[in-house]
């Protein structure tokens, strides 16, 4: 019985020693995807806004600091630079440790429109949710400001649409860290 | 399969996949309780707010390396640079290791240092909770239908008066009315 306990208690300690090595490996191998892909084209975080229409659907590098990973699912990531910032989406977790590091971002980027026929939605959604007690009179004024907004916007800039551009995570390489001026 | 039977293999299993998600129980059931207080604290981390008045020009591009050297120097951090960004709104952010960070009004050159101190039980075992991979996702599904069966073998596993017959029901019903009270009222 003693022997099964000790066997038991080595396997927990080895599992628990290679899992570091395993995640460093991960590591490695999304550094390597990223590096192979090297005819994709490398921009910075603040051309993101300007560049991004001609980019929809395509993979672009984006080299930029990692401000924030969502602590709950871990997925969502926050890139800064410049004063600008963009959003990018994982379907794997991305490790915490990131965050404060300059990365070279690969990812496909993603557009969401707002038109005319999506703020009606946006209303009738927003009543129903309202109607059935789902939503409370804070969030229905909320909504209802972000829709005027969404029009002020489409109105001043004379568009029939906005456009929302965020980026899908492939994989990203960590920027060597340069070192402060003294 | 008689009645007798069944009470006996509930029994077994009952006791045996208690023993083996032991450790998951404790995992779930403390990290749910440390998740579910996310208003009164920070369960990953210990965090330590300063402030600070500075005379560094920040905003001077061509010397904010320099003065950032400083300033890390003064409050100790120096070691735990990692790089620096301007945000949107005339401010700078100075990220250092583990998370922790000072965010610098550049009009002011006031400085909001916020150190972060990991707490190792908590962030691995919160870590967990929120599903971090899909070996783990299946074992917690394994772990959530052995949680099924808990309940369902609860219900057969004790004859007589301190059985489902007896107070059990009471109990079994007392557990049904609660969350129905909360839908209701909530």
């Amino acid at each position: 019985m003693k022997k099964i306990v000790f066997i038991a208690i080595v396997a927990i300690l080895f599992t628990a020693c290679s899992e570091n090595t395993k995640k460093t490996g991960e590591n490695a191998e999304q550094a390597t995807e990223a590096t192979e892909a090297t005819d994709i084209e490398e921009i910075a975080v603040v051309d993101f806004e300007k560049a991004a229409a001609s980019f929809v659907g395509k993979e672009v590098k984006i080299k930029g600091i990692v401000d924030h990973v969502c602590k709950h699912g871990g997925k969502k990531l926050l890139l800064v630079g410049d004063g600008a910032s963009l959003h990018a989406y994982a379907e794997e977790r991305i490790d915490e440790e990131v965050v404060g590091s300059e990365i070279i971002l690969a990812g496909i980027v993603e557009e969401k429109r707002i038109d005319e026929a999506t703020c009606l939605q946006m209303e009738e959604d927003c009543m129903n949710s309202h109607k059935e007690g789902v939503k409370t009179d804070d969030e229905m004024e909320a909504t209802k400001h972000q829709v005027e907004f969404y029009r002020d916007s489409m109105k001043t800039a004379g568009v029939e649409h906005l456009s929302f551009y965020s980026v899908k995570y492939v994989s990203h390489e960590i920027v060597e860290q340069k070192k402060l001026e003294e | 399969m008689q009645m007798k039977h069944i009470r006996k293999w509930a029994r077994i299993l009952h006791r045996d996949l208690g023993f083996f998600f032991f450790a998951s129980s404790l995992i779930f059931g403390v990290s749910g309780i440390a998740l579910n207080h996310l208003n009164d604290w920070d369960p990953n981390y210990v965090v330590k707010s300063n402030f600070y008045e500075t005379n560094y020009n920040f905003a001077q591009r061509d010397s904010t390396s320099i003065y950032i050297n400083l300033f890390l120097t003064e409050i100790n951090e120096i070691d735990n640079y990692k790089t620096h960004a301007f945000l949107a709104g005339n401010r700078l952010k100075i990220y250092l290791s583990g998370g922790s960070s000072v965010l610098i009004d550049l009009l002011t050159n006031n400085a909001d240092v916020e150190l972060l101190k990991k707490r190792g039980f908590f962030y691995d075992i919160n870590y967990l909770h929120y599903n971090p991979h899909v070996w783990w996702m299946w074992f917690s599904d394994f772990f959530a239908a052995s949680l099924i069966f808990f309940a369902l073998s609860s219900l057969v596993m004790v004859r007589g008066r301190k059985g489902f017959w007896g107070r059990g029901a009471i109990y079994v019903a007392l557990g049904v009315l609660i969350p129905k009270i909360i839908l209701h009222f909530f």
